[in-house]
């Protein structure tokens, strides 16, 4: 098999995109902001200079709430609908996202392990768009969440009974 | 290893079964060798276009004569030789070193010499009538050590092939995926559940790996990254994945059309799982379903024609047909609980799909229009059944005797056979199609 230019190059870029997204999660070195080089404020200079690029704003102090913060939220079985226990916890969220407009956040998508791989793959996308379209409604930014389904390989619980499978049938929210 | 000599396939094998007594020397070609053919008897030939079990014939294997110890015996090779050819399902085999009083009188005999000159091993097979023992194939069969099961393979193939007009599936392989904490890895093995190796080493997640039509490259999902699950290709020799769809979303349930050249697969970029066609390279995304159901987990018929797939419109899964160009939508399965994990047989007359009975999921087939529906595998919580080359096996994960492992059905009633993964945690099986014997 031959791979065109344009693939390797889209492998590269999602390569450096995921390199990129691992710095990107890096805390910062330092909360301090660095010195910015100030201008002389009083020096009159005869040359044209560019308007000065707007002084970077101070780092906002990191956001205290992470995305364990927010409640997971949980499902019937073969189901993506949001109940009312699951608005509940999805509305407090949507407070404590308005209240943190810096966190971004992975909406993770999951299944309980009665089912196939394949439909249940596709029945963990449709919970977490479900979380991810009510937070949206709200006024949470979509360009806040990234959403990505486990289907049923990542249970929270690896018993086989109701009480394990009512607790893997979730939304949860993780680091991005 | 790129090319392998044999003995140019079926079309020979066949013209020279009509030239009675004809012994003839066949090129060699790579490292594989077949320096001898005789063919000869018509022999008890049927070929058969059906999927699923014939009546097995009662075949004796006689001991090769050769070297009883060390490394790649002869002995070694007789046990190889027995459990192919009991494998086949084509025959039933005695031990001729360990008689049974209820071994049953053969119908032929298998038997010939083993030999192991430094790093190459030579066996020349033959398979005879029974009692006059008349030689319906004699065939040497020459190559590295380090690959002598595959030449025991190949002999059992071509055994298969000489009473049914088709190759058996010994010389082939089942890609699957290995559970280890929380991630699951893609391995190899070949199918008697020999060389088995990982191919993978993420620590991710890995799903439904799938063949190319000529056995060559593995498509499968994987998390890989962190950016979700995205489609990837593997050469299981070379191991360096390439990137095939990591567009916004499910990118599932990729297989290759049996041309090779589009792949079916799950995408949710339009907002809901849906059945798309790519090209080879992932690129030009037709979308052929359009529900705001779950549509899912295509599988192609071997024409290329037609695609089966999972929707849950009705409100639950069931499995469905349509043009593999999209439309022509009908419903395959009825009056069965959720099912899902459809599977076309090569022969094209069957698909294998799984239906929940209690707890758990059991194996059944169906003809292509949908009737005829019968339960394959039952028993335990058993998934993703795929077909061998030669549709009379299928493959499937089951948790039938505890953990999960790999378990084969031979569609004729008989209790599955475990293969064995060394007690790895073992899913998601794909029976490779038929190696390349080289030309």
């Amino acid at each position: 098999m031959k791979w065109s230019p344009r693939i390797i190059a889209l492998s590269l870029a999602v390569t450096l995109a995921i390199a990129g997204a691992g710095c990107a999660k890096k805390p910062p070195a330092t909360t301090q902001p660095p010195p910015a080089p100030t201008p002389a404020e009083t020096a009159p200079t005869p040359a044209p200079t560019p308007p000065p690029a707007p002084a970077p704003a101070p780092e906002p102090p990191k956001p205290a709430l992470t995305a364990a913060d927010l409640q997971v939220v949980y499902f019937g079985y073969d189901s993506f609908q949001l109940d009312d226990g699951a608005r509940a916890a999805l509305d407090a969220n949507a407070k404590l996202l308005r209240d943190n407009p810096n966190l971004s956040v992975s909406v993770d998508g999951h299944c309980d392990e009665r089912g196939t791989v394949e439909y249940n793959q596709a029945l963990g996308q449709k919970r977490a768009e479900a979380v991810q379209q009510y937070l949206s409604d709200q006024g949470i930014p979509s360009t806040r969440f990234r959403v990505i389904s486990y289907g049923k390989e990542r249970p929270a619980d690896e018993g086989h009974d109701e009480s394990a499978w009512s607790r893997n049938r979730r939304v949860e929210f993780t680091p991005r | 290893m790129t090319t392998l000599g044999n003995a140019r396939g079926l079309s020979t094998a066949r013209s020279l079964r009509s030239l009675a007594g004809f012994v003839g020397v066949v090129a060699l070609a790579g490292s594989w060798a077949v320096a001898r053919v005789s063919a000869q008897g018509s022999g008890d030939v049927r070929i058969d276009v059906k999927s699923g079990a014939i009546a097995r014939l009662p075949l004796r294997c006689e001991a090769l004569q050769g070297p009883q110890s060390g490394n790649a015996s002869a002995r070694d090779a007789d046990g190889v030789l027995a459990n192919d050819l009991q494998a086949s399902a084509v025959f039933d085999v005695d031990r001729a070193w360990a008689p049974a009083a209820n071994d049953p009188q053969p119908q032929f005999v298998s038997g010939g010499r083993w030999s192991v000159e430094g790093s190459q091993v030579r066996l020349a097979g033959e398979l005879r009538d029974f009692p006059a023992r008349r030689p319906i194939l004699v065939r040497d069969y020459a190559g590295p050590a380090s690959e002598w099961r595959r030449l025991v393979h190949r002999f059992s193939d071509d055994c298969v092939q000489q009473i049914t007009g088709e190759r058996g599936v010994a010389d082939t392989r089942v890609a699957f995926v290995v559970r280890e904490g929380q991630n699951k890895e893609l391995w190899i093995m070949d199918a008697d559940g020999a060389n088995a190796h990982a191919l993978s080493a993420d620590k991710s997640i890995v799903q439904s790996p799938s063949w190319s039509p000529e056995g060559s490259l593995l498509l499968f999902t994987s998390w890989r990254g962190g950016n979700g699950p995205a489609i990837w290709v593997m050469s299981p020799e070379q191991r360096r994945p390439f990137l095939i769809s990591g567009r916004p979303g499910l990118n599932t349930s990729a297989c290759y059309s049996p041309d090779g050249q589009k792949i079916a697969c799950t995408l949710s970029q339009d907002g809901n799982a849906e059945v798309y066609v790519l090209d080879a390279r992932g690129g030009n995304a037709q979308r052929l379903t359009n529900h705001r159901s779950i549509d899912t987990a295509p599988a192609w018929s071997p024409t290329g024609r037609e695609l089966a797939f999972t929707s849950d419109r009705s409100g639950s899964p069931q499995i469905y047909l349509m043009d593999a160009v999209g439309g022509s939508i009908r419903r395959l399965t009825f009056d069965v609980d959720y099912t899902d994990s459809p599977s076309w047989s090569p022969k094209g007359d069957r698909i294998a799909f799984v239906t929940r009975v209690g707890g758990g999921f059991d194996v059944w087939t169906c003809r292509a229009d949908g009737t005829g529906a019968k339960p394959a595998v039952t028993g335990g919580n058993n998934e993703n059944p795929r077909w061998s080359a030669d549709g009379r096996h299928l493959v499937f994960a089951s948790n039938r005797d505890g953990g999960y492992g790999l378990w084969v059905t031979d569609l004729d009633g008989a209790l599955p056979r475990k293969l064995d993964t060394g007690g790895r945690r073992a899913m998601s099986p794909a029976w490779s199609p038929r190696r390349s014997t080289g030309s």
